[in-house]
This record gives structure tokens, sequence and C-alpha cells, in this order.
């Protein structure tokens, strides 16, 4: 059997350098490394390199303006999640971020790797931005350009070689957003399910507008359409938006995993959308 | 490549291929083999170090990525004589059991006790120790010796 050769690990210290080598030797980008580093057990073979993104500052920055606010690929979801702390808009991305696998994972594991990892079904944030609409920024040898997330999701795998996600933004429209996962046990496991939520409320605390995302599910998260529309002009109610989800299930198809089957994923989408709405009251 | 690392206080330089884990130059490289890789998915906390005083699980962390940077292990906290605070707690509460878990328990207890990031109340503890799994399940009186080391710091 032939040695394997160990890969390298280039660290640059700009985003031009890190560009440079992504096209020159076939190499693919390095964040926390908490995807990458278990690539032997799930028995697929490192890239021949790596370029680390720890020394590049830009990527590391969440920057909020009045408008919108900028996360960083890089910033870790420990970082993300104290950044959001006085942004109560942005409660349900708080969550996300402050809540999935353990603090020290936490700590290492950064947005864009969560966002650019396509095999990774369970991922926290996607379905938490994915509802925030957020954009995409994708720099590659002719420039940047901004992407909108469920086209980045739907086309990742094309999109990305020779390429870097540099940061997420999205727009501050001050609506209510939450986030209701479900691991198996209370924390520390992958959700089995994950419904995201923002709402734009009336006065009469009726829902006006809604955008809701479900990931964990199927393969990639993706927008629950059929629930949005269904819930316009309703009341935020937990229990009467469990009762209306629970008949717009029929275009899930959930995905088999040794933590829980298809069935199940699709059967716990209308209690996790009435936990969302429902801590929307509260807020 | 050549890696330069502080480990316990001690500058280290030695030869690694660069995606080697931590834990892996920690234990075959310097012989501390305090962090234990045992599950090396991140989920179970034995590998536990600190990395610039943050808990990290070294099973996932690259060596490359750690490169110049001040790493703690469980075998750094304690001069050897006296135990911590946390140990002694741990002692005290008589908390140990098969010992597997241990020393990424240790390295955990000691950021949050110490770091002013954890409320001294039981959920907040277990919040905390969520990715530090102990099969024993002794988790009540390690959560008992936790808050006895918070409280006495309050005082």
């Amino acid at each position: 059997m032939r040695p394997e050769t160990p890969p390298e690990i280039l660290l640059p210290a700009t985003l031009g350098e890190a560009l440079a080598s992504l096209g020159e030797r076939a190499a693919a980008p390095l964040a926390g490394g908490t995807w990458v580093m278990r690539a032997p057990l799930r028995r697929e073979p490192f890239a021949p390199a790596y370029v680390g993104l720890s020394r590049i500052p830009e990527l590391s920055l969440v920057e909020v303006t009045d408008d919108a606010i900028a996360i960083g690929a890089a910033v870790t979801h420990a970082d993300l999640a104290n950044a959001l702390a006085g942004f109560p808009e942005f409660a349900g991305l708080r969550l996300a971020a402050g809540s999935s696998a353990n603090p020290a994972v936490r700590s290492a594991a950064t947005v864009g790797g969560n966002l650019c990892t396509a095999d990774f079904a369970a991922a926290d944030l996607v379905p938490a931005l994915l509802c925030l609409d957020a954009t995409v920024e994708l720099a590659g040898p002719a420039g940047s350009r901004l992407i909108p997330l469920a086209d980045f999701l739907a086309q990742r795998t094309g999109l990305l070689p020779g390429h870097i996600l540099t940061k997420v933004v999205v727009a501050r429209t001050g609506q209510r957003t939450a986030h209701a996962r479900l691991p198996l046990r209370k924390a520390g496991d992958y959700p089995v399910a994950i419904v995201s939520v923002a709402m734009r409320v009336d006065a009469m605390e009726r829902i006006g507008a809604a955008r809701i995302a479900v990931g964990s599910v199927e393969a990639t998260a993706r927008r629950w359409t059929g629930l949005e529309d269904a819930l316009l002009g309703e009341p935020l109610d937990g229990a009467r938006t469990t009762g209306i989800a629970g008949s717009l299930l029929a275009s899930f198809n959930g995905r088999d995993g040794v933590e829980a089957p298809g069935w199940y994923r699709v059967r716990v989408l209308p209690a996790l959308a009435g936990r969302a709405v429902a801590s929307l009251v509260a807020a | 490549m050549t890696i330069r690392l502080t480990v316990n206080g001690e500058t280290r330089e030695f030869a690694a291929a660069p995606m080697t884990p931590l834990v892996d130059v920690l234990r075959d490289g310097l012989h501390l083999t305090g962090a234990k890789p045992v599950c090396r998915e991140g989920f179970c906390g034995a590998c536990m170090v600190l990395v610039d005083a943050v808990p990290t699980v070294a099973c996932l962390t690259p060596v490359a990525l750690v490169e110049g940077r001040d790493i703690e292990t469980v075998e750094g906290l304690t001069s050897g004589e006296s135990p911590t605070p946390v140990q002694a707690a741990l002692e005290e509460h008589d908390a140990v059991q098969c010992g597997m878990c241990f020393p990424g328990m240790v390295v955990a207890l000691t950021h949050l006790t110490t770091s002013g990031t954890c409320e001294p109340n039981r959920a907040a503890v277990k919040e905390a120790l969520v990715g530090n799994v102990c099969r024993c399940t002794g988790y009540e009186r390690i959560v008992d010796a936790a808050l006895a080391v918070m409280e006495a710091g309050h005082e």
C-alpha cells in the first residue's frame, strides 16, 4: 500500500494569497477543522493541501451597522453568539450559534464552515440564516460577488472549488426570530430536526410576513413556504401553529440516519414550528 | 514542518505533519498522556486542553493551527505537590470514578470556575459540561464539586 502523503497546511495572511494558493495546489480552505479533521472517520481522503483562514483578519470580524450585520466566514459559533448578545432581533441566530454542539466545538467551528460543508445536514446556522434571507459573499479569482444564501445552498458544490466564502450579510429589519432544535439528548447531539423562523407581527399580534426554514430533516436546509403562506394573518399561537403545520408535511422527505429515521424527523416538525412561534410571543 | 508551541509554560519545538491532531502530538511527541483520544469526534471531551486559555478539543485541532499558541494540559494545572481547588473539590466530593473523562473534566472545570463565564448554578454548570461525557454517569457529584469551588471563590 502506498503511504499517504500528509496534507500540507498553508497559513496565508491575506485573502489574495489564500485564493492564489487554492488555485495553485488544488487545496481546500480550512477554518476551525471540526469537520475536516473527521474525514478519516467518514473514510474520506484529505485534500492534497489546506489553506488555513485563521490569519486573515477580516474573516474573523462581525460588523454591525444600522442596516445590516456582516459576519466573517472564520467567526466561530461562540464569537457569533457573543457578538449578537445586544440584538434581540437576532435571538434565533444567537440561539443557533450558542446551543449547537458543545462549548469547545462552538469555540472552533465557524460560520463559513457550517455553510460550506454540503454533507453536514444538521448544521444549525444554515436554517437560522436562511430564514433571515442572508446573502453570502464568495471571493474567487475573478473577484467577489454576493449570492442569496438559498441559491448558494442549491449550487455550493459547484460554486466552491477555487473560491472562499468570505462573509454572510443579514439585513436588520426588526423582525422577531426564533430557532427550535431537537437533539435526542438535552444538548450535545446533532439536532434531528430544526425549525428557524423570522416573522413580522402587526399591532394586533397577527403574523404579517413569515420566513420559515427547516434544517436537518433533508440533506440540505430549505424554506417551508407552505407553512409561511398558511400562517399569514394568524395569531402568534404555538398550539395553533402546530395544528396548521401538521397538515403541511407532504413535501418533506426525511433523511434516514443513525440517530433518527426520516419519518421521525418529519413528524416532529409541527411541534418544533409551534415552539418557535410560541417563543416569539414572549419576545 | 517544524512546530513551535508553548506547552505548560515551556517552549517546545518539534517536527510534525501539520494535520496531526494536537492530542497525538501531546501524547506521542511530548509524552503528556493526560489528554485522552477517546471518541476523536469532539463529542466526549476526554482530550480537552486549554489553548490560549480556551477549552479546546485536541482531537479535532490540527497542530499547525495552534503554532505559536499557549497550550495548557491537565499536567500543567498543578505543580504536583498540592491539588488545585478543582482537584481538591473533586476528591472531597468523591466524584472520581473510572477516571477516563477526568483529565478533560478537570480542564473544563478549571476554566468554568475561573473564567467568570459560568453562573454558579446547576443548570449553568451542566450546560458548560455538555462536551464532557462521563460514562460512569457521575455527573451530580461533579456538579456539586464545581459549585463548591465557585461558591468558595465568591466568599
